[in-house]
């Protein structure tokens, strides 16, 4: 293992190595953002139907709640999978994987929206009304932006989880960075520095990703104390 | 072939490996209690070295999927020698990653407990071990005790990645059943049943330990 020759083949495979994660990083990257944009849509349908008026949305939102966040990720996917099979729509596998995750993380987040909505305090709600305010105004125009800002910190946490929850989707066979390292793995019998990067590249991910939450928070914050 | 049937066909196999995949939970939260506790008293320490590392230990395993973890430590490890059933490379590799989320969890615990009561406890003349014992940890555990049990409920998840490295659990046993009987949507949703009925007592546990530690 520790043979010259050896190390310098290794050295010589690393631009390859780097090339095909690269292009698996990239699905990822869009895997999870596609993601996100489908369970932050899902998930604040999810939030104003508990937080609404009505028992029958409010138990629904709630019954897809505790499905959703009492059955792993994975055994939801492989659901989904031959679910829409068995339906007859077949889905290449990284929309399958889009719609799982997003259906998943549309329970997650309709906590943190909801969460946040309910730090607004009532009484400009309140206020809202006695002005004349419908309450969908109120709440898109005074309650909406404020609880956005609080939502944030949960966001980037759940945008988090998501970019390494994806990496479950390479069972799914979706060509992800996960994907590509294992296929990497068994064509070059590389283990330990193919993983070693892998490790690498999931990190900087995430680091860039809450770095950037943590600036977006900041920047928020400061046009509000002007 | 109906539901009824397939779990009677199924069900001495499901339930074997069900109690794998509680065993390969426990297993993997004591390992994470116990290593948590390590990193969050490192964190906590006055040596700048000890608390650099627990941060970087912290920051790598939150920063990387357990299932690339998992993959390092069954597969990269036996690459050097150190070699692990995939059982056991699953409770390590899960037990490490819970480490990093229980260790934040133990120092929020202990960070909770104002400074003002343990220098009114040492003013009164009490050691710096009694004030930990009755004075902190008491406090402290009371606090810590529902986000330990969300981290059991996403462990006891979570154990189902475990079976992308072939670990024996309740996910590897549905794999192996959908290929034997034909049979993938409804076997799927047999074991997701399953897990939710795992999951959803402790959630409400959970819930409830939270409303009593808010009052």
């Amino acid at each position: 293992m520790f043979d010259s020759t050896a190390l310098h083949k290794t050295i010589e495979m690393l631009p390859y190595f780097l090339n095909v994660l690269g292009i698996g990083a990239l699905t990822t990257v869009g895997l999870t953002a596609a993601a996100f944009v489908v369970a932050a849509l899902l998930g604040f349908c999810l939030a104003l139907m508990r937080l609404s008026r009505s028992r029958v949305l409010s138990l629904i939102a709630s019954l897809y709640l505790e499905v959703f966040r009492n059955v792993p990720i994975l055994t939801q996917l492989f659901i989904l999978y031959f679910g829409l099979t068995y339906i007859g729509i077949t889905l290449p596998a990284i929309g399958a994987a889009i719609i799982g995750f997003g259906l998943n993380g549309a329970a997650i987040l309709s906590e943190v929206f909801r969460s946040s909505i309910r730090t607004i305090d009532r009484g400009q709600s309140e206020a809202a009304y006695s002005i004349g305010m419908t309450r969908a105004v109120a709440m898109r125009i005074i309650v909406l932006p404020q609880a956005f800002k609080v939502a944030i910190p949960g966001m980037a946490n759940f945008a988090i989880g998501l970019l390494k929850d994806t990496s479950l989707a390479s069972a799914a066979a979706v060509p992800e960075l996960t994907f590509k390292a294992r296929m990497l793995v068994s064509e070059t019998y590389q283990t330990n520095l193919i993983y070693f990067l892998l490790a690498i590249i999931y990190l900087v991910l995430s680091l860039v990703l809450s770095h950037w939450a943590a600036r977006t928070e900041r920047r928020l914050k400061v046009v509000k104390e002007n | 072939m109906g539901y009824g049937d397939l779990w009677e066909a199924t069900h001495v196999e499901l339930l074997a490996a069900c109690w794998a995949t509680l065993q390969l939970a426990f297993g993997a939260l004591v390992i994470g209690l116990i290593v948590g506790l390590l990193v969050a008293l490192a964190r906590l320490s006055k040596s700048r070295p000890m608390r650099r590392a627990a941060l970087i230990y912290i920051e790598v395993f939150r920063g990387t999927p357990a299932l690339v973890q998992l993959f390092i430590v069954y597969f990269s490890l036996t690459e050097i020698g150190i070699q692990f059933s995939s059982f056991q490379a699953a409770m390590i590799g899960l037990g490490l990653n819970a480490a990093a989320y229980l260790s934040e969890i133990y120092r929020s615990g202990l960070e909770a407990v104002p400074k003002g009561q343990v220098e009114a406890a040492k003013a009164i003349g009490m050691a710096r071990h009694n004030v930990l014992r009755w004075v902190v940890l008491p406090q402290a555990i009371r606090i810590v005790l529902a986000p330990i049990g969300s981290v059991a409920i996403s462990l006891l998840k979570d154990t189902s990645v475990a079976s992308l490295i072939a670990a024996p659990d309740l996910m590897l046993r549905a794999q192996d059943l959908s290929s034997v009987y034909f049979m993938p949507l409804e076997i799927y949703i047999l074991v997701g049943v399953i897990y939710f009925v795992l999951c959803y007592p402790l959630s409400l546990g959970v819930r409830l330990l939270e409303r009593k530690t808010r009052h």
